[in-house]
């Protein structure tokens, strides 16, 4: 690509630049640096790292995850090694990656969500904050916040007067209309909104006649639900101003685009990363012979859907 | 460490539910204990890889750390991915992550070795055995096609005694009848197979104070340590680096028996 001409992938999403709409999403793509001997990290639009805490914090008992049609289930517990650790041993290993790197947050309560954003606000390499406030695992946390219009609303307030990165709220798809909660987010402040973080689902062993996760119920993530999360993308495209980061089951180029026709400024790819871990590069690839192929850009394929 | 499309050598069958898989593989180099992650089709079911131990290198060179033309796998048909596996046929190219794991600790020349396995266990135990070359097998063959694979065991010149829950062959109850028999303070004990089994190895070389070392199975989903599914909660006096729990897949699959707290496998 030459220099004069504008590259044709590139969007600005909540004030963040991004070399293409792909990022990684959390949870599903470590500390990014685990990924360094399976693909080019510099090719990516960002990387979002594993959902941080003021504390490490050690996640569920196991079993943890289990295999669903088109997906799995997990219930992690939001394990990660703390947003100090965080600091000092993962994100310098990432210097000199040329990519976007979003800080995934949460807490349980209003004030840690203010603590680990201020600890984040002055690092050096972490372009913006994504807050969980969607995260279905863990009985004291994200669900609270992702399901009450209020409560998520009084943290993405929080967050966003500790900190001058740009916020980008993750929602929670289990909720009877996730316009409302995109609206309240947006009312709040957020700079952008991402979306869909699992659906709460459950698997059953017969034989035992018990659940197979140990903590009953986890999260649905992978292709089986890539329809509920463009349906979601579409609809609160509809309802909001504010940037959309969609994702939910992505696999290939193919599945991206939806999001982005549907009204996804970036997306985010995630279980994916397990079955291949050089997917996300692929996907880069393939938008980019699409945008080649229609003569067009990123930017104006967002939201490019027609209906009726 | 990566993810390639590797030739499918021979994919035969052993009896009716167990298969060799022979991969070509002339890249990396395989410890004793290494597993890789197999991704049956390209389908979106199964989504997931599949985790299998080493069973062979073919045409190995090297004492501790292998290399050679290809590798081979044995797996049982359990469910629809090794169902679908089993359908492959020479020629056919699979994609394939790995190495991947940490393999078993090399034992000192002086320290007797004692190999346990139970099942598909026996996999990545003879591996390590063909590289080291001496010890004894105490194996829980549940059907005539496990003892078949005790067979290469022999041609190694190892002693192998067997155990059955039905007393077909060898001794008439649980592999880990044959174990503190087997065992004294300065043996080295190498365990493979489910958990159960795992769990009263660990706690009769405990009680003998032999060292022991496990390999473990869990469920899989990224295979290199980020989807943080394949946890297993380690021992309380041993929570290394405040670790409360371990990874199978990149913090083993082999563990020191005293980290793993089997209340709770
Ligand atoms: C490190 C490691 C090494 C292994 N080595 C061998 C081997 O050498 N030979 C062999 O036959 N089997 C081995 N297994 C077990 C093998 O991975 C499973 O039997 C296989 O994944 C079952 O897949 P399936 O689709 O046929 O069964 P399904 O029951 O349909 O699988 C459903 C899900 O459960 C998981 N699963 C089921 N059983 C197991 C299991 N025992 N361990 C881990 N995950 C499981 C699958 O990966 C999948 O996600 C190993 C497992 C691990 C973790
Ligand atoms: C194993 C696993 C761990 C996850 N951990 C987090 C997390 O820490 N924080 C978060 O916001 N989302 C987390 N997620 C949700 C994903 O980021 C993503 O929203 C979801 O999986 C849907 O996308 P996918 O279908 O492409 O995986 C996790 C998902 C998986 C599968
Ligand atoms: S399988 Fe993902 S961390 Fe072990």
């Amino acid at each position: 690509m030459k220099k004069t001409k504008e590259n044709p992938l590139a969007i600005v999403v909540a004030g963040i630049r991004l070399k293409n709409p792909v990022m990684t999403a959390s949870g599903t793509f470590g500390y990014g640096s685990e990924f360094m001997p399976y693909t080019d990290l510099s090719k990516l639009g960002g990387i979002v790292v594993k959902g941080l805490s003021l504390k490490p914090r050690q996640g569920n008992p196991s079993p943890r995850i289990v295999e669903t049609p088109c997906g799995m289930l997990n219930a992690i517990g939001l394990q990660n090694v703390g947003v100090e650790a965080f600091i000092t041993d993962k994100l310098p290993k990432l210097k000199g990656v040329d990519t976007a790197v979003v800080a995934n947050i949460f807490g349980e309560t209003v004030d840690e969500y203010i603590e680990v954003a201020k600890r984040l606000d002055d690092t050096e390499g972490v372009s913006a904050l994504e807050i969980n406030i969607s995260c279905p695992n863990v009985k004291k946390g994200g669900i609270v916040f992702g399901t009450d219009p209020f409560e998520a609303a009084r943290v993405v307030s929080a967050v966003k007067k500790a900190t001058r990165l740009p916020v980008i709220t993750k929602l929670s798809p289990n909720v009877t209309d996730i316009r409302v909660m995109a609206k309240a987010v947006e009312d709040a402040g957020t700079d952008a909104v991402s979306l869909i973080n699992t659906i709460t689902g459950m698997v059953i062993d017969i034989e035992k006649r018990r659940p197979v996760l140990a903590t009953s119920t986890g999260g649905l993530s992978g292709p089986a639900i890539r329809p509920i999360a463009v349906r979601m993308v579409w609809q609160v495209s509809q309802a909001v101003r504010v940037p959309i980061i969609g994702m939910g089951g992505i696999m290939s180029a193919k599945d991206a685009l939806e999001f982005i026709i549907a009204g996804a400024s970036a997306v985010q790819v995630g279980t994916a990363n397990f079955v291949d871990p050089d997917i996300s590069v692929k996907v880069v690839s393939g938008i980019a012979e699409y945008v080649e192929r229609h003569g067009t850009t990123v930017k104006d394929l967002v939201g490019s859907l027609t209906t009726g | 460490m990566q993810e390639q499309r590797v030739e499918i050598l021979y994919n035969e069958p052993v009896s009716s539910r167990y298969f060799r898989l022979g991969l070509k593989w002339k890249t990396s180099v395989i410890v004793p204990g290494h597993f890789v992650m197999l991704r049956v089709s390209d389908g979106l079911d199964p989504l997931l890889r599949r985790p299998f131990g080493v069973y062979k290198v073919l045409n190995a060179k090297g004492r501790d750390k292998l290399k050679g033309d290809g590798i081979e796998l044995i797996y049982q048909v359990v469910g629809k991915g090794t169902g679908i596996l089993s359908g492959k046929t020479p020629g056919e190219v699979l994609s394939v992550l790995g190495p991947l794991g940490n393999g078993f600790p090399v034992p000192h020349p002086s320290q007797d070795i004692v190999m346990i396995a139970g099942g598909m266990g026996i996999v990545p135990l003879y591996l390590f055995a063909s590289t080291i070359k001496r010890g004894s097998l105490l194996f829980g063959a549940r059907g005539k096609a496990q003892t078949l694979v005790a067979k290469d065991f022999k041609a190694l010149g190892l002693k192998v005694r067997f155990a059955t829950e039905d007393g077909s062959l060898g001794h008439k109850g649980y592999v880990t009848d044959l174990l503190s028999g087997a065992i004294t303070p300065g043996t080295i004990v190498y365990a493979c197979g489910p958990a159960p089994m795992l769990k009263k190895a660990a706690e009769i070389c405990a009680k003998e104070g032999a060292q022991c070392y496990v390999s473990l199975e869990r469920a899989m989903a990224c295979g290199i340590g980020v989807c943080l599914g394949c946890a297993v909660k380690a021992s309380a006096h041993n929570e290394r680096e405040n670790k409360n729990y371990v990874m199978v897949c990149s913090d083993g699959p082999v563990f020191e028996s005293a980290l793993i707290d089997w209340d709770r496998i």
